[in-house]
């Protein structure tokens, strides 16, 4: 890497708050390193301190209570996610959308976190976590707050962080433990590759929710919906909320179409 | 900064470059060339390693981050002089033509059967799919999966239709 920072590895929230809040927009947080590393290689972005939160006390926390739901920590890999057994048995959409990131070696090391936290439109983890009303615990050394997944986006590569705060946490609710739904994913070949669209459906006690992502600035979710409306109607509300554009990897025509398709499909296997 | 870490059993201390990756420490400072760098980019798997037990893109680890851990690389493999079962497999199978890919395949393969003694076709196939290979077509590669974990006989072998 052509590029020259130094780096830090804290080992308490404390150290960690105060390195963000005395470096501001210079320093960058590390987690599993697989965005990060890719935009400081491009040039995309210039830190002058890197800070690896994954030695943090208690960062790789994933736990499940009835009372609380699934807590996800900072160093929490997508790995992890895929194959922890509570996972599997309360969301097992998560683990769909866990295995189509990237490579085995790759999700060793990425985070959900940072899947989360890039804001890429096309983060694989975004619409399934939208579907199961999952919450952004953030902190810094100011105090912390909670925001919805679907208020905490606010553009490309963009969200409502500022550069002190960290996510601390993403939680699942209880509530929606035991949703049906899958994740379906375009890619362009077998192996991987990043969505040319990715749509996930869920249902739970009448409620049917659509989270779908490259499809606008932001992974989008679809809420409102039940299981008496027809498949036309959730179709219509999923093209009412999308904005897809033409780019290197297909055409907006392309992401309509295979957005109903999958939409379709999805709600056949969820009803 | 200065860190220790144990790469193939030995303990290196010294100081290293902040904003070096893994890979480039391994290469340049320990002179262990035998990972390869294909992409820089996490995109082909040359650059595999075991970082604390675990497959990583050694190209999207910085060297910083192994301070305190144990690294495994290809050298280890053949660390008795001999080539190790995973290794022999592939030469056995012709799963190995210019060779770029082949150190970060074993490792992938290394990583699967640890977890998989017995890998079907399709989880072989998941297995290595972050490892990229220009030459054989994969088929060679995936026999001499079957074959090292003992799922292949004189006669099934040579199929190539795994693909
Ligand atoms: C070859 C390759 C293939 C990929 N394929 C896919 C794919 O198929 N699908 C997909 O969705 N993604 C893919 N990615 C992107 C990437 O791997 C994922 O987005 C990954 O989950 C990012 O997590 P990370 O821990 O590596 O993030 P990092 O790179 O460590 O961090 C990403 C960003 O989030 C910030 N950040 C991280 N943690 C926190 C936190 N706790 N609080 C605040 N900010 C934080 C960082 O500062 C950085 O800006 C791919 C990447 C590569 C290199
Ligand atoms: S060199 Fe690391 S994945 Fe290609
Ligand atoms: S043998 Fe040449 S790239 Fe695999």
């Amino acid at each position: 890497m052509n590029d020259l920072f130094k780096y830090r590895a804290p080992t308490s929230r404390a150290e960690l708050f105060s390195l963000l809040a005395a470096h501001g927009e210079g320093a960058r947080i590390l987690a599993g390193g697989t965005d990060l590393l890719v935009d400081i290689r491009s040039g995309l972005v210039r830190p002058e301190l890197v800070i690896n939160l994954k030695k943090v006390e208690d960062f790789s926390e994933l736990t499940w209570s009835q009372s609380e739901g699934l807590i996800i920590g900072p160093a929490t890999t997508v790995n992890d996610v895929l194959h922890d057994a509570k996972v599997r048995d309360c969301y097992p959409l998560l683990a769909d959308c866990a295995l189509t990131i990237a490579s085995h070696q790759l999700r060793n090391r990425a985070t959900v976190i940072g899947n989360i936290a890039h804001a890429s439109p096309g983060a694989d983890m975004a619409p399934g976590l939208l579907c199961l009303g999952a919450r952004v615990q953030i902190a810094s050394q100011r105090g912390r707050r909670e925001v919805p997944l679907k208020d905490f986006f606010t553009g490309v590569k963009r969200t409502v962080l500022s550069h002190d705060e960290i996510v601390e946490a993403i939680t699942v609710p209880p509530g929606t433990a035991g949703s049906r739904g899958s994740y379906r994913k375009l890619k362009r070949i077998d192996g991987h590759d990043l969505a040319l669209v990715g749509v996930a459906v869920t249902s739970k006690d009448g409620a049917v929710r659509v989270g779908i992502g490259s499809a606008a600035p932001t992974p989008l979710l679809i809420e409102g919906l039940t299981d008496a409306d027809p498949a036309d109607a959730v179709v219509a509300a999923a093209r009412e909320a999308i904005r897809p554009i033409s780019d290197l990897r297909c055409s907006k025509e392309y992401r309509e179409y295979m957005i109903e398709v999958f939409v379709r499909r999805l709600l056949e296997e969820v009803r | 900064m200065w860190m220790s870490v144990e790469v193939n059993g030995h303990i290196y201390e010294r100081e290293v470059t902040e904003h070096w990756t893994l890979l480039r420490f391994l290469r340049e400072d320990l002179e262990l060339t035998g990972t390869k760098d294909g992409c820089s980019a996490g995109e082909c798997g040359a650059c595999t390693v075991m970082l604390n037990g675990e497959a990583v893109n050694a190209c999207m680890v910085l060297a910083a981050e192994a301070d305190g851990a144990t690294v495994e690389t290809i050298e280890a493999e053949a660390a008795k002089g001999e080539l190790s079962e995973i290794q022999a497999a592939f030469a056995r199978n012709y799963a190995v033509q210019c060779g770029y890919c082949t150190a970060g395949m074993v490792m992938s393969v290394r990583e699967l059967l640890r977890h998989n003694p017995k890998p079907t076709v399709a989880e072989i196939k998941e297995g290595i799919e972050g490892n990229l290979c220009r030459c054989t077509g994969y088929q060679q590669i995936i026999e001499a999966v079957l074959d090292v974990s003992g799922q292949i006989t004189n006669e099934t072998r040579g199929g190539l239709k795994y693909v």
